[in-house]
């Protein structure tokens, strides 16, 4: 009873998760993608997101063995297991110790739609998927040369600073634009590729902005109310202020 | 947040409960919260409600691991509950 699209846009997304992406390999998105998983069982995760200060907490981290350096795996873990307490000081410290924030966006990115396909998977009694074999390539390393820091703790691509260089994350051809640029749509513009795998999945398990705003019409199953309920409780289970 | 709060949604208390079971670890609890809706809402409904905990469950992560503001407008619009639900709180504890 699952539909077509939201069964390709889980497909696509696992296809996208191995590919090589903007900064990271296919082999270490699959990587992210694993630790993302194990982060669940990290003892010093558990311990971590019930002390009063997560940063006062000494220890390591119980990791798969990878490429990943400690810093991708201390943000990976951290992001997954105790995303309401992150700050602007823990992701100076990330990037102090050499995590550039191009290749933490795409981290997140990808430790984003893991979450999100996983925890869909598992409130619907459905078996996980099984983690893709990575394909080869190497990563683009493109920036789009309109980031500009100002918005959030990394440079963001306002959708009226996008050139033709860049892809059509805010789709806004052939037009009108259908991804309204709302901070949330901005926070993975960095690395644009990234933006768009999270939200052409996103849009599929939720709706797409149009959609959204569309009273007329019910696009789910469940209704706007229904679904705007769910995703408010969603949201303060993770402490999400936003 | 109680589980049993009238919410003035239809269906909203089994969904309600889905999502507490969903992010919690209990798995016969998920097991009787997916029953519910079912039962309440039909099977379509408990995939597509199952879809959007699982997005939400994604974008908040991203939006907390960006630190992306909340813009002035919506924070406007939601000033009211956003107080009686004391949302600033968690603020407090980002570091």
């Amino acid at each position: 009873m699952m539909r077509e699209d939201l069964a390709t846009a889980q497909t696509q997304a696992w296809q996208r998760v191995a590919a090589p992406g903007t900064w990271w390999t296919g082999a270490e998105r699959v990587a992210i993608a694993a630790e993302t998983r194990h982060a669940r069982d990290c003892y010093f995760c558990a311990a971590r997101a019930v002390a009063l200060s997560p940063l006062a907490m000494a220890g390591a981290h119980e990791r798969l063995e990878s490429s990943l350096t400690d810093v991708a795996v201390e943000a990976i873990h951290r992001i997954r297991t105790d995303p309401g307490r992150l700050g602007e000081t823990w992701f100076r410290r990330l990037c102090a110790a050499g995590l550039s924030e191009e290749a933490y966006i795409e981290l997140v990115a990808v430790v984003a739609v893991v979450t999100a396909v996983d925890t869909f998977r598992h409130a619907a009694g459905l078996e996980p998927l099984p983690l893709p074999a990575p394909t080869e390539g190497a990563p683009t390393q493109d920036r789009p040369r309109n980031a500009h820091p100002g918005l959030c703790w990394v440079a963001t691509l306002a959708p009226e600073d996008v050139t033709p260089d860049d892809p059509d994350l805010y789709r806004e051809h052939p037009g009108p634009r259908e991804r309204y640029g709302a901070n949330i749509q901005r926070a993975l513009s960095l690395v644009p590729r990234s933006m768009m795998h999270w939200w052409d999945l996103l849009e599929a398990m939720y709706q797409s902005s149009r959609e959204m705003r569309d009273f007329t019409h019910e696009y789910r199953a469940v209704t706007h109310p229904q679904i705007e309920l769910l995703a408010a409780r969603v949201a303060a289970l993770n402490r999400c202020e936003y | 947040m109680d589980g049993a709060t009238v919410t003035g949604v239809p269906g909203g208390e089994v969904l309600l409960a889905l999502v507490d079971a969903a992010l919690g670890r209990d798995p016969d609890v998920l097991v009787q919260a997916r029953a519910a809706v079912r039962a309440s809402l039909g099977l379509t409904a408990l995939i597509d409600a199952t879809a959007v905990i699982g997005a939400f469950d994604g974008i908040t992560r991203i939006a907390d691991a960006t630190g992306i503001p909340l813009e002035p407008a919506k924070a406007e619009q939601t000033a009211d509950f956003f107080a009686a639900l004391e949302i600033g709180r968690f603020r407090a504890q980002k570091v």
